[in-house]
């Protein structure tokens, strides 16, 4: 491994080593308490998760981690995105793999690149799309044993450059599970996520969007959908640091038995980043007495002339609706099925690729049966 | 006897509102209930759907020879029943069209019919749609939202043409309706009068009975029938108010 990348290897190590596991008592990691339930050492000996792109598109550059000798690229890049919070720096330090990808100016994947992380352990990911160009990143997430999963995702989205980043994570309910995700964004450069989150024993999902030239746009959507025991945390700090910057959110979550699904987003409107725009809504739906939503939007503002809207509601089916439902003939069950797909549908079809739209369906249907079921 | 509901009593939040209400219907007549604001129409259309919160502490319905106040609200329904809304519920992210498919095929599944494919529910519903003014447009928004007040009261006569009810109740559809609109939901249900649906007919106006003319007309107060006579009550009611007509049976 070249010298720069063991030197800020070495860095990322004394950084965790110094500031620890999140816990609690910082504020972002409030409904989610790693250090309660994992310590250092467990992460620090979990190993390398496992990737897999079973078919890399024509046109996307990709180097193994794993390697040595990385090109200048990926060098400059890795580990130099973002802010740097502990649990990216240590899936740096302990990884020993993950996967670059480029591409390279003004070339438009069509194709999504279809990423599979599995097994337990750290690893990290590094997107860099040069000059206008596009490309689809679907990441797919499975876990069935294993204590802990520790990503650090890296995007870099030079002018222009577009990128739509649809995440699905299967449950995990025997695992920890948390990746973080820094973007950079140039001016004009659009970054376009969307999450599916199906939770895990305590489940992280954390984005840094940086917008740092004019005109840049982040949007993300996404849905939880949880039941039994299991956590869901999507916290996400959009930074509008140039002027004419938009993002958009919209998140819908259902909790059923005694599950907890969380958002926090936080919007920080730096100063001179007039004529911005930033929206966000969450919504969640509880389905037990014992399910918890805990939704926070939080907005920092610096500067003059922007726009900032936000709403956060947490309920429970309509009554009137279930009624006028059934009345018609449909079942109960199939009537408050009918319901949560109607909630969750404007999050799922802010994803405009048919089949990953379909395979997010086909995971929600999968997740609701445990969804439905009341607390034991 | 179609419907038969005996000595009724039921409570909505631990208040009485039906205090003994006994009616009677055979197949293929339609009864109108009028009644001043507050004197339990609407809670007599909800018991009768099976709403929750609606709790009977006395009496009996029967519906067709079963023990209606035994069944869910679903099986109500695949049995015939239908209740056309006052307030119809908006329900985004669900379109008119699979909420028609869905409620079509439940019905049918419960009464061990084949369920119809996406092509022959299109074809079912267009069929019955344009009498009532309801173009493919509409059947691809979201359920009941953005729709007029019109619109969501064609929608409900819309359902009780696909469903064929054997017994349909129709609270307060002339509410909120102009004069066409009223025309045209009077006229749609009008044409599905046959000798054997019977249909209960619930209204403040007169007005809707002009064209949906009844074989017998109720009055609704304080919980209980008391008045009843032929389709001229009505007139009577709409000429002197119900205050005199209530006195009066008093």
């Amino acid at each position: 491994m070249s010298a720069p990348r063991e030197a800020r290897r070495a860095e990322a190590l004394e950084s965790f080593r110094v500031r620890g596991m999140p816990h609690r008592r910082f504020e972002h990691w409030r409904y989610s308490d790693l250090r309660a339930v994992l310590d250092a050492g467990q992460v620090a000996q979990a190993g390398t998760a496992h990737w897999q792109i079973p078919e890399p598109p024509a046109g996307v550059e990709l180097f193994d981690l794993g390697k040595d000798c990385a090109p200048d690229w990926v060098a400059r890049n890795l580990g130099n995105v973002g802010n740097r919070p502990t649990m990216e720096e240590a899936s740096l330090a302990f990884a020993d793999g993950g996967v670059a990808l480029r591409v390279p100016r003004g070339a438009q994947i069509a194709k999504p690149v279809r990423l599979q992380v599995s097994a337990a352990g750290n690893l990290r990911v590094l997107i860099v799309l040069e000059d206008d160009a596009a490309m689809t990143l679907f990441e797919v997430h499975t876990m069935d044993a294993g204590l802990v999963r520790n990503v650090g995702v890296e995007v870099a989205l030079a002018n222009g450059a577009r990128l739509t980043h649809v995440r699905c994570a299967s449950p995990s309910p025997r695992s920890f599970t948390i990746e973080h995700i820094a973007v950079e964004a140039a001016a004009n450069a659009h970054y376009v996520a969307h999450l599916a989150n199906f939770g895990s024993r305590l489940s992280r999902t954390e984005l840094h969007i940086l917008l740092q030239g004019e005109g840049a746009e982040a949007h993300l959507s996404g849905v939880t959908v949880l039941g039994g025991e299991l956590h869901a945390d999507v916290t996400s700090h959009i930074e509008h640091a140039a002027g004419k910057t938009l993002s958009t959110q919209l998140f819908k979550h259902v909790a059923g038995g005694r599950s907890r699904a969380v958002y926090q987003g936080k919007i920080t409107v730096r100063e001179g980043a007039n004529g911005s725009d930033s929206r966000q809504t969450a919504k969640a739906l509880l389905m037990s007495q014992r399910a918890e939503a805990d939704l926070k939007p939080e907005l920092i503002i610096f500067a003059d002339d922007v726009k900032c809207a936000h709403g956060a509601a947490v309920g429970d089916l309509d009554e009137d609706s279930l009624f006028y439902l059934r009345s018609r003939g449909i079942p109960e069950r199939e009537a408050r099925k009918l319901l949560i797909h109607a909630f969750l549908e404007e999050a799922i079809a802010a994803v405009d690729d048919g089949a990953l739209r379909d395979h997010i369906w086909q995971d929600v249907e999968s997740a609701l049966p445990r969804a439905m079921e009341a607390a034991k | 006897m179609m419907l038969e509901i005996k000595d009724l009593h039921a409570s909505v939040g631990g208040k009485e509102i039906l205090k003994g209400l006994t009616l009677s219907m055979r197949a293929g007549e339609v009864h109108a209930i009028m009644g001043p604001n507050g004197s339990g129409k609407s809670t007599l259309s909800y018991v009768l759907a099976g709403r929750e919160g609606y709790e009977v502490t006395g009496g009996s319905v029967t519906y067709d020879g079963h023990d209606l106040l035994a069944m869910k609200i679903e099986e109500r329904a695949a049995k015939g029943v239908f209740l056309a809304m006052q307030y119809p519920v908006e329900i985004p992210g669900v379109t008119t069209l699979t909420f028609l498919k869905t409620a079509l095929n439940a019905q049918r599944r419960a009464r061990g019919e084949p369920e119809l494919d996406a092509m022959n529910i299109l074809k079912f519903v267009r069929q019955r749609a344009t009498a009532l003014q309801i173009n493919e447009e509409m059947l691809k928004r979201a359920l009941n939202v953005g729709f007029s007040g019109g619109e969501k009261k064609r929608l409900e006569i819309l359902q009780m043409k696909l469903f064929e009810p054997k017994l349909a109740i129709l609270d307060e559809t002339d509410s909120g309706l102009d004069i066409d609109a009223l025309k045209l939901v009077a006229e749609g249900v009008e044409a599905l009068r046959t000798p054997e649906r019977s249909m209960l007919v619930i209204t403040h106006y007169q007005r809707l009975l002009n064209y949906i003319v009844p074989d017998r007309v109720h009055v609704l107060a304080d919980g209980r029938i008391v008045a009843a006579g032929g389709k001229e009550l009505a007139l009577e009611l709409e000429a002197k108010g119900y205050a005199d007509v209530i006195k009066v049976s008093a």
